[in-house]
């Protein structure tokens, strides 16, 4: 029985490399692409894959609450991150939010067969970076990395963090509402309690929130030449 | 007609996709591959391509800076096309400043790519922002 895999990028670019990559394995298939969080929940639903491979940064549901929300419809999905950044926060992130392979993009090629093959065989798959945090973790704490330590920063819901993520995106509220199928007065009382929760003032302070917090990635152009800088 | 690529990207993963969707058309090929502007400029003198797929953002020299020194020290007639991640019309115009005839943004590549290099290959400008359905496609 072939193993079959779903890939989440937004990139079309990306997946058909990945699909090059993956299909040349005998015995696996692509057995479909989404290109959000959304869909890929959705897809998941239907196609019931043995491994999901999920880029970070996704429109309307990034992939660390895609793993999350897949994790919570069948814990046994298992769930390969793709991150452009190994930072301690992403790192962190995406353990706790439950994916067994964490692969930076850049090293896609080279890694992403191995982090398949170890969770076909119910092991995990760690760029070498996490390997170390974890390990200092331990040491330090004396125990693993732990999905119960307690966040550092007031806790938003799944559905509120969903919200922050197209609110940051630019969405208007009620397209928002739209997306989720909610009511825009909902939407609106879930932009107050995350604003209140976060104690954020603006829109403004939303964007970085999201961006700090990985919600929301942005990759930085390299620097202008200085005739051309704009300030904001 | 004959079209030789080099594509240059910091992701491997990016350059098997982008050479999936090229080399499906006849008589294009991808003659190399580079992971930054520094070894572009490198494989640009040695295989003459008729374009130059890049990225913006690579370590080492990111692609504006490689798309000014390609047209500085090229030899024969190559097109500089950008495929990159920034949907920007300021860096659009960065890119085409430093002498770039085309830029696509990722995100549409696999709609886009085609046509840009198929107009960048004959000298024709192309451009195509995701936040603005508008493609400019024009001689130069």
């Amino acid at each position: 029985m072939k193993l079959r895999i779903l890939l989440a990028d937004d990139h079309e670019i990306v997946r058909r490399g990945l699909c090059s990559l993956l299909q040349k394995r005998e015995g696996w298939e692509v057995c479909g692409e989404a290109s959000d969080g959304r869909e890929a929940v959705d897809m998941a639903k239907q196609l019931k894959p043995d491994v999901v491979i999920v880029d970070i940064g996704m429109p309307y549901l990034n992939g660390l609450d895609t793993t999350r929300q897949l994790l919570q419809l069948d814990p046994n999905f298992k769930v390969i991150v793709l991150t452009i950044t190994d930072s301690d926060q992403v790192i962190r992130e995406a353990l706790d939010a439950g994916a067994r392979g964490f692969v930076l993009k850049s090293d896609a090629a080279r890694d992403l067969v191995a982090a398949v093959e170890a969770l076909q065989s119910k092991r995990m798959f760690f760029t070498p970076r996490v390997n170390d945090l974890v390990l200092a973790g331990f040491l330090e704490k004396g125990h693993a990395i732990s999905r119960n330590e307690p966040p550092d920063l007031p806790t938003l819901t799944a559905r509120e963090r969903e919200v922050t993520q197209l609110l940051a995106e630019g969405k208007s509220s009620k397209e928002v509402a739209v997306l989720l199928n909610l009511s825009t007065k909902t939407v609106e009382t879930h932009r107050s309690n995350i604003m209140r929760k976060l104690s954020l003032h603006s829109i403004r302070d939303l964007v970085v929130y999201a961006i700090k917090n990985n919600i929301i990635q942005i990759q930085m152009p390299p620097q202008l030449r200085p005739s051309e800088t704009t300030v904001v | 007609m004959a079209v030789r690529i080099l594509l240059v990207d910091d992701h491997p993963i990016v350059r098997q996709g982008l050479r999936t969707l090229l080399e499906g058309r006849p008589g294009w090929e991808v003659v190399g591959e580079a992971s930054d502007g520094i070894e572009a400029l490198d494989k640009v003198e040695d295989l003459q391509p008729d374009v130059v797929v890049l990225d913006v953002t690579m370590p080492r020299m990111n692609g504006l800076e490689a798309c000014r020194l390609i047209q500085q020290k090229r030899k024969t007639s190559l097109e500089v096309l950008f495929v990159t991640q920034h949907d920007s019309p300021q860096m659009m115009r960065e890119a085409l400043d430093a002498g770039a005839r085309g830029y696509v943004v990722k995100s549409n590549a696999a709609r886009d790519l085609l046509e840009a290099v198929e107009a960048v290959s004959q000298h024709r400008v192309f451009t195509a922002l995701a936040r603005s359905p508008h493609v400019l496609s024009s001689d130069s």
